[in-house]
């Protein structure tokens, strides 16, 4: 081999080498081999058992009835969380076509990396939106350009769940609506049932770990609630610097200063299926987890409490999810032909039925459709009257990192005690303003 | 066969052909080295979340950086940490260093095991602390409480969680000081000792007289180096805490990785990044200022 010849081949070695280093793979679209005009979509459902039995159910309808329009349903690559793997999908243009677990919270995101199509494009979306959803729950879902790049489909309404049993015994005759009555409660509740100075049940618990998504089940739908439906935004600007944001920091720091709720992260099981504590605040997905891990408990759900002063409707956190269609579809149209099938009335049914989780419809309560299943399962009546009353989260720029900030004030605040509820406030607020003018 | 190089004389040939030896360096230093540091700097007046296109922002990562409370608790988290674990590693690495440079049975079999955490992986290290510092099941608070001391909230009290952590990493890291010092004892004049003995010296004297001054250059070595791996405390925190308790334990990289990471701030890590290594090699110029010209005793 001559010199020349070897130079050339270490150089084209060198230069492979960095390119393979550097990733060069042959990407593959979302759009799969399309013959015979035979149109096909991907479809992203959440990725749990529920809701990919009821994706599995609703594609094998579809793909019955529609020959020329073929759905592949896929679930949705495991990771830390699905905003992420969206994140990532968009920035590899590996979207699926439309996908029902987009999170408000992070649509910020996905519209600025256009990342999503605006559906109000299709003519019939206001008709199609509003004969499921009321007015007033569907425009919080307009982003700040006027444009809707999601349509609401399914909320969590965060409630408290109360052990009856462990009421009856403690002598607390009703669940508490206020912060006052949940202290007085809350003070029969807590017990050191063995007479060894430890206490054995607490009134409540809450995850003291400063994760930001923790954050979503305790301050966030307890601001809601005492700000009579604020959330942390007005007009694009922070403005949760309140005193509906101070009473709830007083709340919870309130709680654990009286060892309402353990200082502790509990290891080894959920503390309300042990029947270690007697409140819970979570959504209907408790409604099948306790049905099926816990058939004996007896419970029931309320209101999330609010300041002893607090006046009109509770209001809480609804944990919606919603569907999207993505800018890298090569058929929008069927697309968002798919998307409307998804909100059908019966399928609304099927999500109720498979999933436990609350179709965003203003008719819920009064459609007949919806009445055998609500009769059956008579706590659900519970979410679906406080859906009425809920909101999402802001379509805000890093709320991620907001709610981290909120979260450490709450573990410095709430938790330790080492700084006071205006305090805290104060502090979560300049560093989320921080946060708004960086993103500017 | 035809001539590869224009000038063919073999001093030529040889020179030429040591450029294709170090091409695979050059490619690795382009594109591990090069190539990002280039982009971080670029990346100090941009915001990028990975996926958005870059968007230039001028100086608002530093005007960000300057009134970030976070980054300023994390370089005291920081260096709260090197003030607990640099003299503490020098202090055990020097004794157990002594030891081990003294007539002793099995000595190759300690100086083994004394090195063993420096080969063991971080993440394995910190997994197995974990275990040890757990409040109500691990085997450091069972221990207490079995002598009636008491369980110890090693790491959930923001008072004591960094003091845990630079404990485990002294244990983690001491080996290779150890090894340091050893180098360094066993290169001091034997001639030393044996005269300040006929002149009277007692052990201690000799160790504070001669030991310690002749070990000069091994201290700048050892603080040197553990402060740079101090600074860069990154594993403990992330594995046994996240950070917390009340970011009692957040570290500056930590927080630099979080910022990239976790909330996808590319732009402004890399600031954070920038201006954490202005810190370090700030911090570095004046040890070594303060070490080489003092004297040691």
């Amino acid at each position: 081999m001559s010199r020349r010849h070897a130079g050339k081949t270490l150089l084209l070695v060198s230069v492979c080498t960095l390119m393979v280093g550097m990733g060069c793979s042959n990407r593959r679209g979302p759009e799969g081999a399309a013959g015979g005009g035979v149109i096909e979509l991907t479809y992203w459902p959440a990725p749990n058992p529920q809701e990919m039995q009821l994706a599995d159910t609703l594609v094998r309808r579809w793909n019955r009835t529609h020959p020329t329009i073929q759905v592949r349903m896929q679930s949705i690559p495991v990771s830390q969380s699905t905003e992420e793997v969206l994140l990532a999908a968009i920035a590899g243009k590996t979207t699926p076509d439309v996908c029902s677990n987009i999170w408000p919270g992070a649509l910020h995101e996905y519209t600025r990396a256009g990342g999503l199509i605006p559906l109000d494009q299709f003519s019939d979306f206001d008709s199609i939106a509003l004969a499921r959803t009321p007015r007033d729950l569907l425009e919080p879902f307009r982003s700040e350009n006027g444009h809707y790049y999601q349509i609401p489909w399914k909320t969590n309404p965060v409630m408290m769940f109360y052990n009856i049993r462990m009421f009856e015994e403690a002598g607390v005759a009703r669940a508490p609506r206020t912060y006052s009555e949940f202290f007085a409660a809350a003070k029969k509740l807590t017990r050191d049932l063995d007479g060894d100075g430890q206490i054995d049940v607490w009134a409540g618990e809450r995850d003291i770990r400063p994760i930001w998504w923790q954050r979503l089940f305790d301050f966030y739908p307890f601001y809601i609630a005492a700000s009579g439906g604020k959330t942390l935004f007005r007009m694009g600007e922070p403005d949760f610097n309140d005193d509906a944001a101070r009473s709830v920091f007083r709340f919870f720091q309130e709680c654990y200063q009286q060892n309402y709720f353990p200082h502790t992260y509990f290891q080894g099981g959920d503390p309300f299926l042990l029947e270690k504590k007697a409140t819970h605040f979570a959504g209907p997905w408790e409604v099948a987890t306790l049905h099926s891990l816990a058939p004996h408990i007896r419970y029931d759900v309320a209101p999330l409490p609010v300041p002893d002063e607090h006046k009109g409707p509770v209001y809480t956190y609804g944990d919606y999810k919603n569907i999207g269609v993505f800018g890298t579809t090569k058929h929008p149209r069927e697309a968002w032909e798919f998307v409307k099938y998804l909100l059908h009335a019966e399928h609304d049914l099927l999500l109720l039925t498979v999933t436990n989780q609350i179709p965003v419809r203003g008719d819920l309560l009064t459609n007949q459709l919806f009445s055998e299943y609500f009769r059956q399962n008579p706590k659900m009546v519970r979410f679906a009257e406080q859906a009425a009353s809920t909101r999402g989260v802001d379509a805000a720029p890093d709320l991620k990192e907001i709610l981290d900030a909120i979260s450490q004030e709450y573990e410095a605040c709430a938790v330790y005690g080492k700084v006071t509820p205006t305090e805290a406030v104060n502090d979560a607020f300049r560093r989320t303003k921080m946060i708004v003018e960086w993103n500017k | 066969m035809r001539s590869l190089w224009r000038f063919d004389s073999p001093r030529h040939r040889s020179q030429k052909t040591g450029y294709w030896f170090i091409l695979p360096y050059a490619v690795f230093f382009g594109a591990f080295v090069a190539y990002p540091l280039v982009f971080s700097f670029i990346l100090l007046f941009h915001r990028w979340n990975v996926v958005t296109p870059m968007e230039w922002i001028g100086l608002k990562n530093f005007e960000r950086l300057l009134s970030d409370p976070l980054f300023f608790k994390a370089i005291m988290n920081t260096l709260k940490f090197l003030l607990i674990h640099i003299p503490l590693q020098m202090v055990v690495a020097l004794g157990i260093a002594v030891l081990l440079n003294s007539r002793l049975k099995f000595r190759g079999f300690f100086r083994a095991v004394f090195f063993l955490p420096v080969v063991v992986s971080g993440v394995v290290v910190t997994i197995l602390w974990q275990q040890l510092y757990a409040f109500d099941s691990g085997l450091l608070n069972r221990m207490l409480s079995a002598v009636g001391i008491g369980k110890i909230p090693w790491l959930i009290d923001p008072d004591m969680a960094m003091l845990s952590i630079a404990l485990m990493a002294t244990w983690k890291n001491v080996g290779i000081y150890i090894i340091l010092f050893l180098v360094g004892l066993q290169d001091v004049p034997r001639e030393l000792y044996d005269s300040a003995s006929i002149d009277g010296a007692t052990r201690a004297r000799q160790f504070f007289r001669i030991t310690l001054p002749m070990l000069r250059p091994t201290f700048v070595v050892v603080v040197v180096l553990s402060t740079i791996g101090g600074f860069s405390l990154f594993v403990e925190p992330y594995v046994l805490t996240g950070g917390g308790p009340m970011e009692s334990t957040l570290s500056a990289v930590l927080y630099i990785y979080n910022q990239a990471f976790y909330f996808n701030h590319m732009g402004y890590a890399a600031t954070l990044g920038f201006v954490f290594a202005l810190i370090i090699l700030g911090v570095v110029l004046l040890q070594r200022k303060v070490i080489e010209t003092e004297p040691m005793t």
